[in-house]
């Protein structure tokens, strides 16, 4: 028995296949999902979603969305998704580093 | 000079001796203007008018040509985008249902339309289909109030001329910039905020292929709406058997999902607009390319007819001259 995985956002299908289980982050915390779960709507945080297939995890980043659990069949529809594979270190720490500056010359205009 | 003076003599007896040229140009309307009347009722097109016309449709069989090529390079671009996110919505109606016969008492009607024209009749079919829904809902009851949302030049000003009091809001120049969800989760936001509904349908046209489009009402249901069906029973019984989580209360689970829902339906819907609009604009302007194109064959055909006439004229008259002289 496994659980059919959909992953969507606006402008494509980010993961559509068979998975063993998945780690969701919601706002309320953590939950996992075995086959046969009970039915679930729920709201999903900005975090990391684990999927496990065959003894294998595999981590994607989400930006917030809904969730739908019913039937072994996961609904996940979120603003943006990023396959962890895909991401590259190097380019995210430039990214965070060009936020931080950002966020404080904000602070000093608004401190003026 | 001795030529010349042949054919003003030739020129007299010309009137009288020549045929009157069959002119098929005669019967049709579009010509009375290039006809002028000679002596005896003889009938010339002038062949500088003709040639004028041919360059003129020659001119415009270009331009729409060249249109169609614009149109069907951008269906192509926005067509992919369009299937992507049709994934979209689906997993909504899957739970929450699609109730385009819920009975509420504010329904806000959201036209989608496009701000350019040549693109054939989707606009005026979104338009009578708004305005059907308006009148559908006015009928059942009074209490009962039917606003629009309008996006797009076209529906605005076919709207405007008489229902200019149901009009809460007014958005173009939407493909200014390339449709994003971004951008069209704003707008949503916007309509949120300032409409008050317990429906919203959102008219538009969903592409199903290059030749047809069909108009389409897609229903989002407000969550005070949601419950209540809920609870009635029917479609959305099964909505209460999930178990919902992740907020303070289900209530402001339920508002959350109906605005996104919202925004995923409106993007899905202004893309799937904008690639009808470039399908009906590629066929729109092959067909006026087409029938530019027959148009100059009847032209060219005119064209030869007059100029061989003035050729045999001329040629009568030069003989008519010389045998004149002669005998």
């Amino acid at each position: 028995m496994t659980l059919n995985l959909c992953v969507f956002t606006p402008n494509r299908i980010v993961w559509d296949s068979e998975v063993k289980e998945i780690i969701l982050s919601t706002n309320s915390g953590q939950i996992g999902v075995l086959p046969n779960h009970a039915p679930i709507a729920t709201a999903v945080d900005i975090g990391i979603l684990r999927i496990r297939l065959n003894d294998q995890w595999l981590t994607m980043a989400l930006m917030g969305g809904f969730a739908r659990i019913g039937n072994n069949e996961i609904t996940i529809l979120v603003n943006d998704a990023e396959k962890g594979s895909d991401i590259d270190p190097q380019e995210a720490q430039q990214a965070l580093e060009i936020d931080e500056m950002h966020n404080l010359a904000c602070l000093f205009v608004n401190v003026k | 000079m001795a030529m010349a003076a042949l054919r003003r003599e030739g020129r007299r007896f010309a009137s009288l001796i020549s045929p009157r040229p069959i002119t098929a140009v005669r019967s049709s309307p579009l010509y009375p203007t290039l006809e002028d009347e000679g002596p005896l009722g003889l009938r010339h097109i002038s062949t500088q008018v003709v040639r004028n016309r041919m360059k003129s449709v020659k001119n415009i069989q270009k331009i729409t040509k060249a249109m169609k090529m614009v149109a069907a390079s951008k269906l192509r671009a926005i067509q992919t985008k369009t299937e992507n996110s049709r994934g979209l919505w689906q997993p909504f109606t899957a739970l929450l249902g699609d109730l385009p016969s819920a009975d509420v008492k504010k329904n806000v009607v959201v036209t989608i339309s496009s701000d350019k024209g040549l693109c054939g009749g989707i606009n005026s079919t979104s338009v009578k289909i708004s305005k059907g829904l308006h009148k559908l809902n006015s009928a059942t009851g009074p209490e009962k109030e039917t606003k629009y949302v309008i996006l797009g030049e076209k529906a605005k000003a076919q709207l405007v001329r008489d229902s200019k009091k149901d009009i809460e809001l007014i958005i173009t120049e939407l493909q200014k910039n390339p449709l994003n969800y971004t951008q069209v989760s704003v707008l949503a936001d916007e309509i949120l905020k300032n409409v008050e509904y317990d429906a919203l349908r959102i008219v538009f046209n969903k592409f199903q292929s290059v030749v047809s489009f069909v108009p389409t009402v897609s229903t989002v249901l407000s969550p005070e709406i949601v419950e209540r069906e809920a609870e009635s029973g029917g479609k959305l019984g099964d909505l209460d058997s999930y178990e919902v989580e992740g907020g303070e209360t289900k209530g402001e689970i339920l508002q959350n999902l109906a605005e996104f829902q919202f925004s995923c339906t409106m993007f899905n819907a202004v893309l799937e607009n904008a690639c009808s609009e470039q399908g009906a604009r590629m066929s729109a302007m092959d067909s006026s390319s087409r029938n530019a194109g027959d148009m100059l064959d009847r032209l060219t055909l005119t064209y030869n007819r007059t100029r061989q006439a003035s050729i045999t004229t001329e040629l009568i008259e030069i003989i008519s001259g010389a045998s004149a002289l002669e005998g």
